[in-house]
């Protein structure tokens, strides 16, 4: 099974789509936004803490915004973690890395999956269903599209990725005039 | 006073046909028939029998024809087996319907997390007793409190 690794070939291109923020163990906890969800209807089964959202979900959380017509989210015990969150038709996920590049990704459905073993946080966001990942640097389909967010790192099968590059940066340390044109910048295609 | 007696009756017994509700605890009557500043308690099966499961408590109680009872002001506490509250769902008005377990309104519900940090509220909802079911028709609103630190980008 053929995986590739979209985070390394980002970088070794100059782009890093992925950025972590690793805190100390002793460094304070900044307090972070509250996670808001918004939908049309919602459906809350209390003695198997599920809940459902239908019509114009809308997820606006510090890290990222989702939308999507239904989703299912398990919920935890008071003051645990939800494990388990289902988003399905029309998935839309925006992010905002620390360079403040937006990160766009659609698919048809996303589960995100999060759980603790041994120690080890397992947090995970799956992309299934004409999966895309898009931000300036270019854009990745697969199926599917797994992004690792304990690891932040991206990867995917069956993928195709286009990569834009700016012909002007590539020609900045050449003697070539055509480092110094108002040129707009172009895309190549990998 | 027997008018008075019955109507106090009926309200205590209508909560308490909340099936859940086996101890009504407090509870006023007048003479229109309905109950006020009322709250009823279930306790859990032993072997913690000497601990909440659950408190409801309301401004008002009325009986309705059909076994229907309107709430107003509406709170209902939920407790787990720590004696720790789990819930707490508030409601301005319902209508609950002894025979069959169900509590619904159009109007504006809120549910608490135990510990204040996650809530939802809604207008228009349905709460099946039986399987502890809610439905929110319109507008949800959730607000889940974040006390995680970790920053990333997609």
């Amino acid at each position: 099974m053929k995986k590739f690794y979209f985070i390394t070939l980002m970088i070794m291109l100059g782009g890093e789509i992925l950025r972590t923020q690793t805190n100390a163990a002793d460094a304070p906890k900044p307090a972070r936004a509250p996670t808001i969800i918004n939908s049309d209807r919602a459906d809350f089964d209390i003695a198997a803490r599920k809940a459902f959202y239908y019509g114009n979900v809308r997820v606006d959380d510090p890290q990222m915004k989702l939308t999507c017509a239904q989703m299912v989210a398990d919920l935890p015990q008071t003051g645990g973690h939800i494990n388990r969150i289902v988003a399905e038709t029309n998935v839309v996920i925006d992010s905002v890395d620390e360079k403040g590049q937006t990160n766009h990704a659609t698919s048809d459905k996303a589960v995100y999956i999060y759980n603790v073993q041994n120690g080890v946080t397992n947090e995970t966001v799956t992309l299934t269903g004409h999966a895309k990942v898009e931000n300036e640097q270019g854009w990745l389909t697969g199926e599917p599209i797994v992004w690792d967010r304990a690891n932040n790192s991206l990867h995917a099968e069956n993928q195709k990725m286009l990569f834009r590059q700016n012909i002007s940066d590539v020609m900045t340390n050449t003697n070539s005039a055509a480092g110094k044109t108002n040129k707009p910048a172009a895309s190549k295609i990998f | 006073m027997k008018i008075k007696l019955n109507s106090a009756i009926a309200v205590l017994s209508a909560l308490m046909a909340l099936g859940i509700f086996a101890v009504a605890t407090r509870a006023q009557q007048n003479t229109a028939g309905h109950a006020s500043d009322f709250s009823s308690v279930e306790y859990f099966e032993p072997p913690h029998q000497q601990l909440m499961k659950s408190r409801l408590s309301g401004a008002e109680a009325q009986p309705l024809a059909g076994g229907l009872l309107a709430i107003k002001q509406l709170k209902l506490e939920m407790f787990d087996t720590n004696g720790v509250l789990e819930m707490v769902v508030k409601a301005p008005d319902c209508v609950y319907d002894t025979l069959h377990g169900v509590a619904s309104s159009p109007g504006h519900l809120r549910l608490e997390t135990g510990d204040g940090k996650s809530h939802v509220e809604g207008d228009g909802f349905l709460w099946r007793q039986t399987n502890s079911f809610l439905t929110i028709s319109n507008n949800v609103h959730t607000v889940i409190e974040n006390t995680a630190e970790k920053k990333t980008g997609l």
